[in-house]
Parts: C-alpha cells; sequence; structure tokens
C-alpha cells in the first residue's frame, strides 16, 4: 500500500468513488466473462444461464478442418512474428540507446508509425501492394505485415529493458576484453532477457490476434483465425464461435501471466544493481 | 602473483591531449607521462577533466586532438577491448547474473583461457584481495567493501599492464575507504603495476600515489609528489585547492626572480617578506599564499597588526582568524599540545611568517 | 608509431560506431520501406496521380452527402468514444493510483486483460449481449423497461458503447501512470496550506495528470478514428465510419484511388495530430502497468 497516503476524506464521496471504479471494472471484464459459460451450454443458440454443460461446440472446433488450419496458420505466423519482432526490435532498440543515430526523430517517428496510423489505411495499402508482389495469403507476407505492426510494441520494451540495465556493466565488460558481441552476449542480453521475452511474448499476441491486416490480405485458401472468425461472425453469431473466443480469452490470460512472470524476473535482475549502487 | 615485473611495458603517456565536447573543452592540452609500475592520481575538482583522460587512456572516449601512448605504442583509436588494461569503475559493475568466481574469470574466458587455468586463476585472484572463499557467491551478497574487492580482482586476474581506476571508493563510507586505501597500494607495490587513479579527494590522492597530478578546467596545474605539492605548489589553484592557503594581494618592491626573495607591500597596508614563484617585474601585482599553520601570531609590538575575531576549537588543532583591516582575514592554525597560549576574540595580534613559507605568485598566474 | 586518426564513422569508444548503429537499424528501416511506407506511398500515388495528377477524388470526399456524413460520423463517434473513455477510465485510473499491493494488482489486470484480448472476440461478446434475444434486451424487458425487445445492434449508441469498452485501457493506462507519478507530498502539502479534498483535485491533482489525460485521449481517439473491426460488426452498413467505406471501396467498388483519397484524409489528421503530440505517446505503457 502507499505509505503516505492522504487523510481519507469525505467517506460517501470516497465510497461513491471506489463504487465507481469497480463498475468501471465489471463493464471491462464482463462481456468476455459472459460469453465463456454460453460457450458450453449444449444448445445451437446462445444462452445465458446455459441450460447444461457441452463441449459440443469445442468438439465442433477441432473437428473442423477450416477452424484448425486457420489456428494453426495463425500460431506459424504469430511464432515467426514473435521471432522477427523480437530480433529487430532488439537491434533497433540497441542503436538507439547505446548507439550514434543521426536523425533519431525520424527513426522515433517510424517506430510509431505502425500504432497511429489507422490499421485500416495499412491494410488497404498492403492488399494494393501485396496483390503485384504476390504475397497475399501467404506465410511471409503475413509475417512481414504481422511484425511491422507488432514492432513498434517490442522496440519499447526492450527499450524500458535497456533503460533499466546499467550500462557502466557493457563498459566493464569491453575492459575485460570482451568485443561488442562478446559483451552483447554473455552480459547485455542475460541482464535484458526478461523483457526481450516479454517483447517475443506481446508480438506473439499481436499477431495471432491481428484481425484488420489479415482481414485484407488473407486469400480463399490461406486464412488466419481472426480472419476466419470475421468470416464466419458476420455469417451467423454460433455458439462455436463462443468456444473460440474462450478459447482466446485463456490464452490472452496465459500470455499475461507470463508476462507478469518475466516482470517479476526482470525487477529481480535490477535490484542487486540498483543495491549496488546506493553510497 | 607479484611476476608482473617492472618494465617499460606499463608506461602510460597522454601526449597534448584535447577532448571537446561541442565549444567546450573538457581537456585542453594535457601531457602526462606514467613510469612503469608507478602509481599516479588524477586529482581535480568535476569538470576538471580528469575522468575524460581517465576515459581516453580506457578507450571509452576519443580526443579530439592528441596522442595516447601504453607501453610505448600509439593506441590512440584502439578500442576499448583490444587495450589489456584492466580498469575499476566508481560504481561496483559486477555482472549480477554471475557468481563471484565468473566474474573475476570473465576477461580470462574472453582470452580464450581454458576453464581449468580460469578457475585456478581466479581462485588465486580472491586470495589476492583477501576474499578466498567467496568464489561461489552471488554477488549482491557481498558488502560493498567486498564487491569493490572482488571488482578489483577482475581487473587484475589477467595481469594487464596497468589498472585504471574512476574513483572506486567513493560509493564506501570513510572507515571503510581509508582501510581499502592502503590495501589498494599495497596490492599495487605487491604486482608492481602501473595505476591510474582518478580522485576528487585530496587525502586520498596524497596516500595512495607515488604523484599526484592536479587538474583544473581540463589544463594540468601541476605533477609531482604528495609533499611537492604541498609546500611548493606551482599555481595559486594547487595551493588553493591541495591544504588549506591564506591568500593575500600584493605589489613586489623590486624585481625578483622565480626563487629569489623579496619584499612586498600588500594592498591594505603592510610588508613583508615572500619567495617569488613567478619572475615578477617591480610593481608587479601578485598574490601572496601562505598556509595557515605557518603563520605566527604573537602579542601586538608595531608589526602587521590585527585583531582576533574568531577562534574555532577543533581538537588536533584550533584554528584563528585574524582580521588586518580592509577585509583582509588570515587563518592560523596552532597545533594541540605545542604549548602556544590560548587566544580570545578581540585581542590585538602581530601576525608573521618565515620568508620562505609565504610564497608569491603574479596576479595573472592560472587559477 | 603514430596511428592514423580513423574515420569517427567507425569509432566506438563507450558508444556503439555510427557504423554499427547505422547497420543496427538496416532490418528495421528496411521492414518498415517495404510494408510500411512503400505500400501507403502507392496507395496515396493511385489517389493523387493515377493516371494523371488529380485532387478530383479528395474533392469527391468532400463534395459527396453521402461521403461527408461517414465523416462527421467517423469524428462524432470518436469524439464521444474518447469522452466516455476518459469519464469511466480517470476515476478507475485514480483509485488505481491511490492502492497497492494485491488490490492494484488486480485493478490492473482487469485493465490489462482486456487490452490484449482480440477485438474481435471482445466485439463478438457484445453482439452476442446486445441482438435481439440477447442478455441486453432480456433484462430490459424483465425489469419492465420495454414491452418488447429493442433494437440495439445497429445504432450509434451501440458503436459508442463498445468502441468505449474495447478502447478504454488506452485511457487508463496512461492517466494511471500520470497520476501514479505524481508524489504523495504535493496533495499533502496542499491540504496543509488548507485546501479541501475537491480543491485539492481541482487545483492540484488534475493539472499534474494532465499529460496522461491528453496521451490517454489522444491514443484513444486516433484508434476510434481509423477503428474497422467493432464499428463493422457493430454499427453495420446503417453507422458506417470511413474504415468501412474505405473497405467498401476496396472490397465491393474496387475504386482505389477513391480509397486512397480517403486514405489520405484520415492520414492527414492522424499525422497532424500524432506530431503535434508526438511526446505523449509512450507504447511501454501498455505491456506492463509501470512506465
Amino acid at each position: 500500500m502507499t505509505a503516505g497516503r492522504p487523510p481519507r476524506q469525505g467517506g460517501v464521496g470516497r465510497l461513491l468513488l471506489h463504487a465507481f471504479a469497480y463498475a468501471v471494472i465489471v463493464f471491462l471484464l464482463l462481456p468476455t466473462v459472459l460469453v465463456a459459460p454460453m460457450s458450453v451450454s449444449p444448445e445451437k443458440y446462445l444462452q445465458f444461464p446455459p441450460s447444461g454443460f457441452s463441449l459440443r461446440w469445442y468438439g465442433e472446433y477441432f473437428a473442423d478442418r477450416e477452424w484448425v488450419e486457420a489456428t494453426l496458420f495463425s500460431a506459424e505466423a504469430g511464432i515467426i512474428s514473435a521471432i522477427g519482432a523480437t530480433v529487430v526490435g532488439t537491434m533497433t532498440a540497441l542503436a538507439l540507446v547505446r548507439g550514434r543515430v543521426r536523425g533519431r526523430a525520424v527513426v522515433e517517428l517510424l517506430i510509431i508509425g505502425p500504432v497511429v496510423v489507422p490499421h485500416i489505411a495499412l491494410a488497404v495499402a498492403m492488399f494494393l501492394v501485396y496483390e503485384q508482389l504476390r504475397l497475399t495469403g501467404t506465410l511471409l507476407g503475413f509475417a512481414m505485415a504481422h511484425i511491422v505492426l507488432a514492432l513498434p510494441f517490442a522496440i519499447f520494451t526492450v527499450l524500458a529493458a535497456l533503460y533499466r540495465f546499467d550500462a557502466d556493466l557493457e563498459m566493464a565488460a569491453l575492459s575485460c576484453g570482451a568485443s561488442r558481441i562478446a559483451t552483447f552476449r554473455h552480459v547485455t542480453l542475460p541482464m535484458i532477457a526478461p523483457g526481450v521475452a516479454s517483447a517475443a511474448l506481446f508480438a506473439f499476441i499481436i499477431s495471432f490476434d491481428e484481425a484488420v491486416v489479415s482481414f485484407f490480405i488473407s486469400d480463399l485458401d490461406r486464412k488466419t483465425l481472426p480472419r476466419k472468425m470475421f468470416e464466419d461472425i458476420d455469417f451467423d453469431v454460433s455458439p462455436v464461435l463462443a468456444a473460440v473466443a474462450t478459447m482466446l480469452s485463456l490464452l490472452t490470460i496465459l500470455v499475461l501471466v507470463l508476462g507478469h512472470f518475466f516482470k517479476q524476473m526482470a525487477d529481480r535482475r535490477a535490484a542487486p544493481a540498483r543495491e549496488g549502487k546506493t553510497p | 602473483m607479484a611476476r608482473n615485473a617492472v618494465n617499460s611495458e606499463g608506461r602510460v603517456a597522454v601526449h597534448d591531449l584535447v577532448k571537446r565536447f561541442g565549444s567546450v573543452a573538457a581537456v585542453d592540452g594535457v601531457s602526462l607521462d606514467v613510469a612503469a609500475g608507478e602509481f599516479v592520481a588524477l586529482l581535480g575538482p568535476s569538470g576538471s577533466g580528469k575522468t575524460t583522460i581517465l576515459m581516453a587512456i580506457a578507450g571509452f572516449e576519443y580526443p579530439t586532438s592528441g596522442r595516447v601512448e601504453i607501453g610505448g605504442e600509439d593506441v590512440t583509436w584502439a578500442p576499448a577491448n583490444k587495450r589489456n588494461l584492466g580498469m575499476v569503475f566508481q560504481r561496483y559493475t559486477l555482472f549480477p547474473h554471475m557468481s563471484v568466481a565468473e566474474n573475476i574469470a570473465f576477461p580470462l574466458k574472453m582470452r580464450g583461457i581454458g576453464r581449468v587455468e580460469r578457475e585456478r586463476r581466479a581462485l588465486a585472484a580472491l586470495e589476492t584481495v583477501r576474499l578466498a572463499g567467496y568464489g561461489e557467491r552471488r554477488t549482491n551478497q557481498l558488502s560493498g567493501g567486498q564487491q569493490q574487492r572482488i571488482a578489483l580482482a577482475r581487473a587484475i586476474v589477467y595481469q594487464p599492464r596497468v589498472l585504471l581506476m574512476d574513483e572506486p571508493l567513493s560509493a564506501l563510507d570513510k572507515n571503510l575507504r581509508e582501510e581499502m586505501q592502503l590495501e589498494i597500494k599495497h596490492l599495487q607495490q605487491q604486482l608492481g603495476i602501473t595505476v591510474v587513479f582518478v580522485t576528487h579527494d585530496q587525502t586520498e590522492a596524497m596516500t595512495m600515489a607515488d604523484r599526484v597530478a592536479v587538474l583544473d578546467l581540463g589544463r594540468l596545474q601541476q605533477v609531482g609528489a604528495p609533499r611537492d605539492l604541498y609546500e611548493a605548489p606551482a599555481t595559486p589553484f594547487v595551493a588553493g585547492f591541495i591544504g588549506e592557503t591564506n591568500f593575500l594581494p600584493g605589489r613586489a618592491v623590486a624585481a625578483a626572480a622565480a626563487g629569489e626573495t623579496l619584499a612586498v607591500d600588500l594592498d591594505g597596508g603592510g610588508r613583508v617578506a615572500a619567495v617569488a614563484v613567478d619572475r615578477l617585474a617591480a610593481g608587479a601585482a601578485l598574490r601572496l599564499a601562505v598556509r595557515p599553520e605557518r603563520v605566527r601570531l604573537a602579542p601586538s609590538a608595531g608589526g602587521l597588526g590585527g585583531t582576533v575575531v574568531e577562534a574555532i576549537y577543533a581538537g588536533v588543532a584550533t584554528t584563528l582568524i585574524a582580521e588586518l583591516g580592509g577585509e583582509r582575514r588570515v587563518r592560523a592554525r596552532i597545533a594541540a599540545g605545542t604549548g602556544e597560549r590560548n587566544w580570545s576574540d578581540g585581542e590585538a595580534v602581530d601576525v608573521s611568517w618565515r620568508p620562505e613559507d609565504a610564497r608569491a605568485f603574479a596576479a595573472g598566474a592560472a587559477g | 608509431m603514430s596511428a592514423r586518426r580513423p574515420s569517427a564513422f567507425f569509432l566506438g569508444g563507450r558508444h556503439l560506431s555510427e557504423a554499427a548503429s547505422l547497420a543496427l537499424l538496416v532490418p528495421f528501416a528496411l521492414l518498415l520501406v517495404v510494408v510500411f511506407l512503400l505500400p501507403l506511398g502507392t496507395l496515396l500515388h493511385e489517389s493523387l496521380l493515377v493516371p494523371a495528377p488529380t485532387l478530383e477524388h479528395y474533392e469527391r470526399v468532400f463534395a459527396q452527402p453521402v461521403y461527408l456524413r461517414v465523416m462527421w460520423r467517423t469524428l462524432r463517434i470518436a469524439f464521444y468514444v474518447t469522452l466516455v473513455a476518459l469519464l469511466l477510465g480517470y476515476p478507475l485510473a485514480y483509485v488505481m493510483s491511490r492502492s497497492g499491493g494485491l488490490k492494484l494488482g488486480l485493478m490492473a489486470a482487469a485493465v490489462l486483460l482486456p487490452l490484449w484480448t482480440s477485438v474481435l472476440v471482445r466485439t463478438y461478446a457484445w453482439m452476442v449481449l446486445l441482438q435481439r434475444n440477447g442478455l441486453v434486451n432480456e433484462g430490459l424487458t424483465g425489469l419492465g423497461f420495454v414491452d418488447a425487445p429493442i433494437r440495439l445492434l445497429y445504432t450509434e449508441g451501440a458503436v459508442v458503447l463498445a468502441m468505449s469498452h474495447v478502447l478504454l485501457p488506452f485511457m487508463v493506462l496512461p492517466v494511471f501512470s500520470a497520476l501514479k507519478g505524481i508524489p504523495d507530498d504535493y496533495p499533502r502539502a496542499a491540504q496543509m496550506l488548507g485546501a479541501s479534498g475537491w480543491s485539492t483535485f481541482r487545483e492540484v491533482i488534475w493539472p499534474l495528470s494532465l499529460p496522461g489525460v491528453v496521451s490517454g485521449c489522444l491514443m484513444v481517439f486516433l484508434l476510434a478514428l481509423g477503428f474497422f473491426i467493432t464499428p463493422a460488426l457493430i454499427g453495420g452498413p446503417q453507422q458506417m465510419m470511413i474504415a468501412t467505406l474505405v473497405s467498401q471501396q476496396v472490397r465491393e467498388m474496387l475504386n482505389w484511388p477513391f480509397a486512397g483519397a480517403l486514405v489520405g484524409v484520415l492520414l492527414a489528421f492522424v499525422l497532424a495530430l500524432t506530431i503535434a503530440f508526438n511526446r505523449f505517446i509512450r507504447l511501454e505503457r501498455f505491456v506492463g502497468t509501470r512506465s
């Protein structure tokens, strides 16, 4: 708890404020939480509360080749994007923090570009170019698009890790005779590893859940999971979708738990260095 | 580990070193020669350029002009990891993801030395810094002093020709700092290694170094043995920065060459004798520098007269402040146990010193 | 014996040399050029220069009432969404900033979880809730507010509601980190000086949290302007926003130059806002709870 919080004022006002905050949290969580029970209903249409418990719709998902193929394709694209975004993001962050970069402002503007430029604009533009380059529906095409979308988050995550890390350790390694590459491998990378791992994690989920660009650069036989969902939602509100939505929510929880774990690891790594700094 | 024989391998020299950051010269034409096996301290206030010089020797900063030589070889543009120097930083900079032994073995690993040999040498280095048995510890289980000793072990384990130290003791508390000063000094003598040591603490510099290089505003003020710096400061800055000094403005009565005794008319009245540091023309403006412990006080008898305005008792010594009139104040220090009489506020006194204890600097002299 | 000074381009020292830095940036630059700048450039090129230089497509965007209505609706919805997100998000962020330990952890999880949950999943959940025989209608009829299920989907209100929900975390996180950054001493000092709880908030906390508010509003507004999934599914053709219009032009009309012009207008808007408020965009806030 924050040690010195201001003295409690106006009991009623404070109560109302907290009640409101909790209401907002319920608002945030409720829609997704309500879908989970509906997904285990045995009925053909969505029902709340469910009339019984059945994994029928989950079974249907796993039996449907189209769903499984879309999921596998998304997973492939997600893993490649995670690796790509992490490697490129780490290189970029290193250049920005440790390097001498002319035109730094331009680089920084480019980094936030894929976040602030509406995805619809990018999606349509990529569709236009991908058609000419024959990249629509290809793994390479998806991976490149998703890497660019995930890069800003990957770069900022690694940047944050680099800023927390004591740069004098790199000087110490160099003075010990380590080359730049050995310094990175033996000192910098182990120290920022938790940050790099969370960058990979979040890049994966960004790619796996990405819907807008995928909607445009998919083709008939190679589509990602979100694209398949989009088509089905437009078609009918089937309970299979509720099952998929529930599984995706569980995946997000897994990712956040892992991310939290990496963050704690990073905190532990930063702790001794901080301790050493205080005289 | 005393096999680092003293030879020219360990010589460090900088020639006409200039380092500009934008329009500001952090180092402004410094030349310094450190003999092999010598312990030299770079001493100065912050912004004096001492750390920049160290960084240029280490290879973490490249000079705007000038040269850096190690062992007679020009290394001005060599990368830091190719200079084979040992370095200890202000913060402990131990790698937190490695054990103590792994930290010490790291430079050996980078030199492609096999595991068995690495472990043997790391253990020997641990013994050298009197931390045998600490090899398996995590670095965050060590105290500040222990961490700095491990950093030292890591810097000497590969027997570099030169050890660079950037204020390595400033993070430690006073008692530990004094203990480490002697320990580092003894280790340096035992290993016969060249040490360049940056500090802003004059006592530390004088305690540890064979020679001290005093820097101010990027310029070298004086290099010399601690005793020379204190007894014969070359510039008013050195006189003021090392120990305490009374400065009194005045004019030369007659021309004097450096080293000659001359008579000085003090501004505000009074004629005293002093030794000229710079060559002085007749009537030239000068600054007279006298150490407080060289100032003698006597009951008023028509000499350079003043009034005691404050007596500060501090155990080992008592400092008296005498006002000479015209805003001029002189501090006199009387060591305890000298049988000197007590002076009290408002008492009229004569202030004097031996001519050889007063040094006259040309008024325009640097600092 | 004296070595020649190498080109500064290759000198590293404490930092990486310019050459090494440049080399590290090559993959980033390549990707951004090929998958970001080149596509956007090609699309704008279509809208301005094909087959001959013309502003005709841009004129059409502003001349036709149909399109003007879409633009106006987009701005209006983005504004409402930002407002709703601020009204809901600020109090939550404030309570979070005054909490710690487990309570803060759970609240942060409640904000981060939706942020990282697929937009499709959340939009789908809203469709389920808002459909004719969905939970909301059941509740409304059950409580007797309405006699028969009313149409909720494909209304502007539904779009604003769902988009506010989807974008709310983008408001909460920056505001939270701004509020968290205010040292407790400031409100305490204000109270020592005689300020009441409300005036402490108005005179001290609110002004100091403004950078976070600006950052949150900017993020939400920017994202809302170009939002595609949620308005397309919840708003339908009746509540068409600019993104849906772009999609329609590309997929149904195959009118690339006009789609390009729409994107051009959208980009001009976004770029102006981004450059004006560049320093408020801090992405690291969306990855963890601490900035």
